[in-house]
């Protein structure tokens, strides 16, 4: 084949990827970032301002304050998954993975179901069932005698964050659940025998072979997490909508970016402030991956059995 | 399982554990089908007969364009599969079996979107999608999401093709056949249960998607069924039957898809090592 | 070390029998070896006197001592696995201690019995290593090593060089040999390769279906199978077999022509037979006893050894060694002919008869 031939034929299996990735993904991304430089006038033109939408985000009152409340919203969005989601993962994923257990295949599906399902959809029926309206979850804590404990959670500045991050939680922990059951598949079951006849039991076995061995999956789910927390819109939209929440509280990096971006009752829409916002989520994605990839990966031996 | 008194044990979690999973949606789905006063006042009960309403239905389907809403999300989830599918075996294609200067780098820079998620880019996704005058249009949709779902399709894909036994392409060659028929005779076939996999990984997130048709086609009919009920339940927020009858039309197709697929969703995730 | 003694052991997954009334003693200090097709149950048998598999009935004894209930670190054996099964996040030293440290054996007692393993396995060189950063010889070691440090009463070999490639298994078959005679070890050890069963074993135990089809000593399972199953598991090329039926007194007609044989008096006119004629006990040309014609179909030079390949006129291959230089091609018609002394009689039901 000629060498025209062959970069004919190259380009011809890539370009349709690389062309729609570049123009949709990679360019949108550097264009934006390229954006919060800029400070977009009234007609129409944009004027280069170097970092000052950045010091404007993270100084001036007016907007720092929201950035900052968002910011630590969003850092407790995560706290509370890794601390409820990514436990109750690991705990069933152990539990499917256990040996001749019967009516794995049904808890694996039924567990997953919610994770299929829309957010919006989600959100919405999670309203209906803690509406004091309605009443639901109120007779169900009666019913074992905490009907006392109940109150109007998603609409208190006190609790709605929390209630809403049980609720993702609920919605997505069959993410964690599969990927760390199918690790422990992964582990050889001649491994586990090894134990056994070195006197461990189930639980042992479990705590000192499996535990080590699928350390890099819980890393890789932990990165997961984090990427898919800091981007998280949908559920606060969906339930609280564009204004988060009574006072804010449920406010994360998301819906800060679409209010400012868009504007709403309080604010017109700012195309350079919305930039900015979008590249700080950029660089605190971006900085949890590279601490992924560089401090905690490499610390990580990946066995291959 | 050994010790019956440790089944139990397991047992009782996992199942008390599912039944928490499926409780709201079981709930949101049986009351649906309620008159009113049934849904508010005996909501743990099952439609029966005597309580069944389907006045939530007809509100949803006579009201609102919800029959064309399930049509958009149908032509961009299909388009999205199909365009993901092909440019991302395509390119997977190429990357594994090519040796090319800038291989590497290409492979390093066509991931950088499993990590970095595209909305990041939505001021500027939008602009451009106005430049391109197709705001309100599903192919812009189809667009961004195929940008989207490249990167881990190509990565999968990649991994599949690189575990076809390289003598089953010599072969072809040495029978003749062009590159392309080689691609598209002997390697698409053989990497059809990857393809399936990665279908079901670019569908969910894209028919669940809120984020872009909120952005790029909000209004004009052009809805997506997520959006599309999204809007509904804002109009409609007091009128309980007519809410719930939107969140159930939502919830059982995708129900119905998962019960059929999830054999083979789960195989993906599992990437084969089911037990 | 102790002798395994197993009685009337049953074992099924449901409907699904693997393991029928299996008896089997292994003496003190024996080196029993397991072997069979795929599928016949002698993993699983290793298996249960490990305890990883619940029996479902019969009995079995380790040293005297009832095992049947007892948990697989209580039995005192140690296993040594297909693939090795070594933890890959531990180094050498620390895959060999981990089952102790479980124990609770004393610290110092611990770095005792790995420096001694170390020692005997010349692996203290490695101690530090992972696994992932050892060849397949030295991670088979290591797994030999884990055994020796539990000092059990019994070891349990399973495959435990169908890993390695052709040269290293012959060393380590050799070293496994000399570390039973250094360790006066009782061992029972699975294989499906003869080789490894007939050098190795004090006792080879012929496993099929889930049956012990006989139990013996290699040279006498070699001479005097016990039926037909054994008759052709043991030895390589297999054994030829010739249908035929009795005749006479003494007298049978096989593959298509009229020997004569010694044959017990319980053997009547018109019972139907199995001869079995070992390859190395098949001559071209002249021969003792019975003449067959044949065609010469392939022969597989070895060296100073090789197969001819010989069609009979029933169309049956049958497989004749042949040493030096045979100066037959393919096609050539020739005789081949047996000792009757050398050849094995089965009954309609495949049992030998003397």
């Amino acid at each position: 084949m000629s060498r025209t031939a062959y970069l004919l034929l190259l380009a011809v299996f890539l370009a349709p990827a690389v062309i729609i990735y570049s123009t949709f993904s990679i360019y949108p991304l550097l264009a934006t970032i390229f954006n919060s430089f800029y400070d977009r006038q009234d007609d129409g033109t944009s004027l280069f301002v170097g970092l000052s939408n950045f010091t404007t985000l993270l100084s001036d009152p007016t907007w720092s304050a929201p950035f900052w409340n968002a910011f630590r919203n969003n850092c407790l969005f995560f706290l509370i998954h890794m601390c409820v989601q990514n436990p109750i993962g690991l705990v069933l994923a152990a539990l499917l993975s256990l040996p001749r257990l019967n009516l794995r295949a049904t808890y694996r599906t039924l567990i997953f179901m919610p994770t299929m399902l829309s957010v919006v959809v989600i959100g919405f029926s999670w309203q209906l069932i803690l509406s004091p309206l309605w009443g639901v979850a109120k007779m169900f804590l009666s019913f074992f005698g905490l009907g006392f404990l109940f109150g109007p959670w998603l609409g208190e500045e006190s609790t709605a964050l929390l209630t809403i991050s049980l609720i993702s939680v609920w919605q997505f922990v069959g993410i964690p659940m599969i990927l760390i059951y199918t690790a422990l598949l992964a582990i050889p079951d001649e491994l586990i025998d090894a134990a056994t006849v070195d006197g461990l039991n189930q639980f042992q076995a479990f705590i000192w072979v499996k535990l080590p061995l699928i350390l890099p999956t819980l890393g890789l789910v932990s990165v997961l997490t984090f990427v898919n927390n800091f981007n998280a819109f949908d559920l606060i939209y969906a339930m609280k909508g564009a204004l988060a929440g009574p006072n804010f509280s449920a406010d994360i990096m998301g819906t800060l970016f679409y209010r400012v971006f868009f504007g709403n009752q309080l604010q017109l829409g700012d195309t350079s402030m919305g930039s900015a916002i979008a590249t700080m989520m950029f660089l605190i994605i971006l900085t949890g991956v590279m601490i992924y990839l560089f401090v905690i990966q490499r610390r990580m031996h990946r066995y291959s059995f | 399982m050994r010790k019956p008194a440790s089944a139990i044990a397991v047992h009782a979690i996992l199942g008390l554990y599912t039944v928490l999973a499926l409780f709201p949606i079981v709930l949101v789905v049986m009351n649906s089908f309620k008159a009113k006063r049934a849904i508010f006042n005996t909501p743990l009960q099952p439609p029966m007969p005597w309580n069944f309403d389907p006045i939530g239905y007809a509100k949803v389907f006579g009201d609102s364009a919800i029959t064309s809403y399930y049509l958009n999300s149908l032509v961009v989830t299909t388009g999205t599969i199909f365009m993901t599918l092909l440019f991302g075996a395509m390119a997977a294609w190429a990357l594994t079996e090519y040796k090319f200067r800038w291989n590497t780098l290409l492979a390093l820079y066509l991931s950088i979107g499993i990590m970095v998620p595209i909305r990041l880019g939505s001021v500027a996704i939008i602009q451009l999608v106005s430049d391109l005058n197709m705001i309100n249009t599903l192919s812009a949709l189809v667009l961004v999401y195929t940008a989207q779902s490249l990167p881990l399709s190509i990565f999968i894909l990649s991994e599949f093709i690189a575990q076809i036994p390289k003598d089953l392409r010599e072969a072809g060659r040495c029978d003749g056949l062009t590159e392309f028929h080689i691609f598209f005779y002997i390697v698409l076939p053989l990497i059809r249960p990857a393809m399936a996999t990665v279908a079901v990984f670019t569908m969910i997130p894209v028919w669940n998607d809120l984020w872009f048709p909120l952005l790029l086609a909000p209004t004009n009919g052009k809805q997506t069924i997520t959006l599309g009920v999204q809007q509904f339940l804002g109009q409609y927020i007091t009128d309980w039957n007519a809410v719930l009858a939107a969140l159930s039309t939502a919830i059982i197709p995708v129900l119905i898809l998962y019960v059929i697929f999830s054999r083979q969703l789960i195989r993906g995730l599992t990437s084969g090592a089911v037990k | 070390m102790a002798e395994v003694l197993i009685d009337k052991l049953c074992k099924s997954y449901g409907s699904a029998e693997i393991l029928k009334d299996i008896d089997l003693k292994v003496e003190d200090g024996s080196f029993v070896v397991l072997v069979g097709p795929s599928g016949c149950g002698k993993s699983t048998l290793l298996r249960c006197i490990a305890g990883l598999e619940p029996i479902s009935a019969g009995g079995m004894t380790i040293g005297g001592r009832q095992v049947k209930n007892l948990p697989p670190a209580k039995r005192e054996i140690a296993m040594v696995f297909q693939s090795y099964a070594l933890y890959p996040h531990m180094d050498v030293k620390g895959n060999m201690a981990f089952g102790l440290r479980f124990a609770g054996t004393p610290k110092a007692e611990i770095e005792a019995r790995v420096a001694e393993a170390a020692r005997i396995l010349q692996l203290e060189p490695l101690l530090k290593r992972r696994p992932r950063e050892l060849s397949g010889g030295q991670r088979q070691r290591v797994a030999i090593g884990r055994a020796i440090v539990r000092k059990p009463q019994v070891f349990l070999f399973d495959e435990p060089l169908s890993n390695l490639d052709a040269a290293l298994r012959i060393n380590t078959r050799v070293e496994i040999a000399k570390l039973h005679k250094l360790l006066n070890a009782t061992i029972v050890y699975v294989t499906h390769d003869q080789v490894e069963a007939m050098t190795l074993a004090d006792k080879i135990v012929v496993m099929n279906k889930g049956r012990i089809e006989q139990a013996g000593k290699p040279l006498d399972l070699y001479y005097k199978p016990a039926n037909l199953f054994v008759a052709g598991f043991i030895g390589s090329p297999a054994m030829n077999f010739l249908e035929g039926h009795v005749t006479g007194s003494g007298r049978v007609e096989a593959a298509g022509s009229g020997l004569t044989l010694r044959l017990p008096s319980s053997c009547k006119p018109g019972d139907k037979v199995t001869l079995g004629v070992r390859p190395e006990h098949m001559n071209l040309g002249a021969a003792p006893g019975p003449l067959l014609q044949a065609q010469v179909d392939l022969i597989e030079r070895l060296g100073e050894t090789g197969y001819a390949h010989l069609r009979l006129p029933t169309g049956q291959v049958v497989i004749s060694e042949v040493r030096g230089e045979p100066g037959h091609v393919t096609g050539d018609s020739i005789s081949v002919g047996f000792d009757p002394v050398r050849c094995h009689i089965f009954d309609a039901a495949g049992r030998r008869i003397e």
